[in-house]
């Protein structure tokens, strides 16, 4: 177990800036997800911490050590591969044990020790003396997790490890990852595309962009207090409703001001610097409602789709020029077509700045606590 | 189907198997003619007539083989291809390894250098080769006919192809785990490359086995050279002043005969290699 902290990193190829000069801290123990859409750099932030990529510019450490211009076989990291990247040609057994016996740094003895703990903990003690090819998808992410854990490296690194297993296996998957981090508490970096993998597993989740990093922050308060437009908009599906509005103020109370409706925004910090500007309000999905009857708040907007979802009805609506998306009560009777009367909840509005689409106000009436230390990596 | 259209399936087939088979005979003409030939006293043919079974197969290839020491020859050229073999696919899994997973400077412009080898036919390279080998003292050795065929263009070729086309997490993962390159080399690359090695090898070996010209050149000593130079030594024996057409025919089929043997035994990753993944 070891810390990992990344200073002023950045990553070029031929001239492509694939990752641009990001700092991240991650804590000894932590269970820390990666995630953004596909070509944010994200896999090329993994690899230059596993050392696959060496670094254009910035630092790398590991512990107290700077481990930038190191080999990956000196770092003690272990790395899990989406494709697995098992050998073909070798059994389960030989595969898991092929690494350490060639890096000699483990006795024979050590080796069966750690070979028969990892396939208990990972249920796989009967499928050793099989082929990868003889393996099932799930069974074979798990002899590639059983040959990362048998050489209890400082450090875990995973590239969308569960992506090539069907949903229903990588819910479980997901759930045994989460364990075994409980019970090794080792390290643990995993980069995914999907965000319910990034929020469930990750005591932290980072959320990267364009070669950048644009918030760090434990899976709810980015659900609640997304920093940019992107990460409101990454984190959440459906995606957070961004709609352009006015910012009126009479002094003391301030309105968020479309062409169809007028939403009071509750007091909170930001408000007075876009009061009479504009702004891009942010409002969940689930944060509107059809309403029983009108009030101040409430504004109509004519029903384009719905979709049943079962435990709820998604509604996609449009008011004005401006279009959006919402939960609504399941076996609400509402059509295509029909006019519905909205409410906000206001507790949970966010405003964004058009241009630079950074946060300016969150409206939840408790203000985000600052954070301290290092969270709590138990799950 | 219509019974229209099952009789034009059926048309289209059998068109289709008497061009194959017509292509077949006639390229197999001339190695039966060769065969029958070799089975007669002196060969020569004028008629139809002339090409039934003869009864001299068994003294012919006796005397051949024995008599006039044609299997010196072929043991020669065996162990030339061998050697040959061998040491090409040890310089070109290396040479594969270093292009395909290395990083340095100009690598394509390298490999590049090696595809522009194939452009320089084998005997523009003649006279330098005959000056260095000699001068290296290998002349009229057997390192004389094996060494200058080493590095081959074709195999680092095929073999680059290969190995780009398996996962670059397998290397990744060996990396992270501290796994040499020669060990990946050997337990990882190798044993994933299995048909691809079987099957250049072949190529290579039926390659090397049909060398003339530069084993005619280099070599002097009867006893050191090749099978088929060692044919033409055959048809040299006739003391008739007539050439023993038999005996060449006879010499022709034992010398066909190694390299059908590994085509018929090793034809399915001799395929594998014709139709690797090209990336």
């Amino acid at each position: 177990m070891t810390d990992v902290t990344l200073q002023n990193v950045r990553k070029e190829f031929d001239g492509v800036v694939a990752v641009k000069n990001i700092d991240l801290q991650i804590p000894d123990g932590a269970f820390v997800t990666v995630v953004g859409p596909s070509g944010c750099g994200k896999s090329t932030t993994l690899r230059l911490i596993a050392g696959l990529e060496r670094a254009t510019d910035g630092t790398i450490q590991m512990g107290n050590e700077d481990v930038t211009a190191v080999e990956p076989k000196d770092r003690d990291v272990a790395m899990v591969f989406q494709n697995y990247a098992l050998y073909p040609h070798m059994t389960a057994r030989r595969n898991i044990t092929f690494g350490m016996k060639s890096a000699g740094d483990f006795s024979d003895e050590e080796i069966d020790r750690q070979v028969r703990e990892a396939t208990a903990v990972l249920d796989i003690d009967d499928l050793l003396d099989r082929k990868p090819g003889e393996l099932s998808g799930g069974e074979r992410q798990r002899v590639a997790l059983g040959r990362a854990l048998v050489r209890d490296p400082e450090v875990f690194l995973m590239d969308e490890p569960l992506s090539n297993l069907d949903a229903k296996l990588r819910i479980k998957m997901r759930a045994e990852l989460a364990k075994l981090h409980s019970e090794f508490e080792t390290t643990t970096i995993y980069v995914t595309h999907d965000q319910t993998e990034a929020l469930t597993l990750g005591d932290r989740v980072v959320v990267m962009n364009d070669g950048r990093i644009q918030q760090v922050d434990s899976p709810q308060r980015l659900y609640d207090y997304p920093e940019t437009r992107f990460v409101a908009e990454f984190i959440g599906d459906p995606a957070m409703n961004m709609l352009a509005v006015d910012i009126s103020s009479d002094g003391t109370e301030y309105e968020a001001v479309g062409p169809t409706f007028r939403i009071p925004l509750p007091e909170g910090d930001g408000l007075e610097t876009v009061a009479g500007g504009q702004a891009l309000l942010g409002v969940r999905p689930e944060s509107l409602s059809v309403a029983d009857s009108a009030d101040r708040s409430s504004f109509a907007a004519e029903v384009t789709v719905t979709e049943p979802l079962g435990d709820s009805l998604l509604l996609e609506c449009r008011t004005g020029d401006q279009e959006f998306k919402l939960h609504a009560e399941p076996r609400t009777a509402v059509e295509p077509g029909d006019r519905v009367a909205l409410t906000v909840e206001t507790e949970r509005l966010h405003l964004f700045d058009p241009q630079t689409g950074a946060a300016i106000y969150h409206a939840a009436a408790a203000q985000p606590p600052e954070e301290t230390g290092p969270i709590d990596s138990t799950l | 189907m219509t019974s229209e259209r099952i009789r034009r399936f059926e048309t289209e087939q059998l068109t289709l198997h008497v061009l194959a088979a017509t292509v077949a005979f006639l390229i197999v003409l001339p190695v039966v003619i060769a065969a029958l030939v070799s089975t007669k006293r002196a060969g020569i043919v004028t008629s139809i007539g002339d090409l039934a079974p003869g009864g001299h197969a068994l003294s012919n290839y006796r005397r051949a083989l024995i008599g006039l020491e044609f299997w010196r020859y072929m043991l020669n050229s065996f162990v030339m291809s061998v050697a040959v073999v061998v040491g090409k696919l040890i310089v070109s899994l290396l040479a594969a390894l270093v292009i395909v997973y290395y990083r340095f400077p100009y690598k394509n412009a390298v490999f590049l250098f090696i595809l522009f080898t194939l452009l320089l036919p084998v005997p523009v390279r003649f006279v330098p080769l005959y000056r260095l080998t000699t001068e290296l003292g290998m002349g009229n050795t057997i390192f004389a006919i094996t060494v200058p065929y080493l590095a081959s263009a074709t195999t680092v070729f095929i073999l680059r192809q290969h190995f780009l086309s398996i996962p670059a997490s397998l290397v990744e993962t060996a990396k992270v785990d501290g796994v040499g390159p020669l060990r990946f080399l050997w337990s990882v690359l190798v044993p994933m490359s299995r048909a691809v090695l079987v099957g250049v090898s072949v190529i290579m070996f039926v390659y090397t086995w049909n060398q003339y010209l530069w084993p005619l050149v280099i070599i002097n000593a009867e006893s050191l050279q090749v099978a088929q130079v060692g044919l033409n030594l055959l048809r040299g024996q006739a003391s008739t002043g007539e050439v023993a057409w038999s005996m060449v025919m006879t010499g022709s089929i034992l010398t066909l005969l190694p390299p059908l043997a590994l085509l018929v035994l090793f034809r399915r990753q001799l395929l594998e290699t014709f139709t690797i993944q090209q990336k």
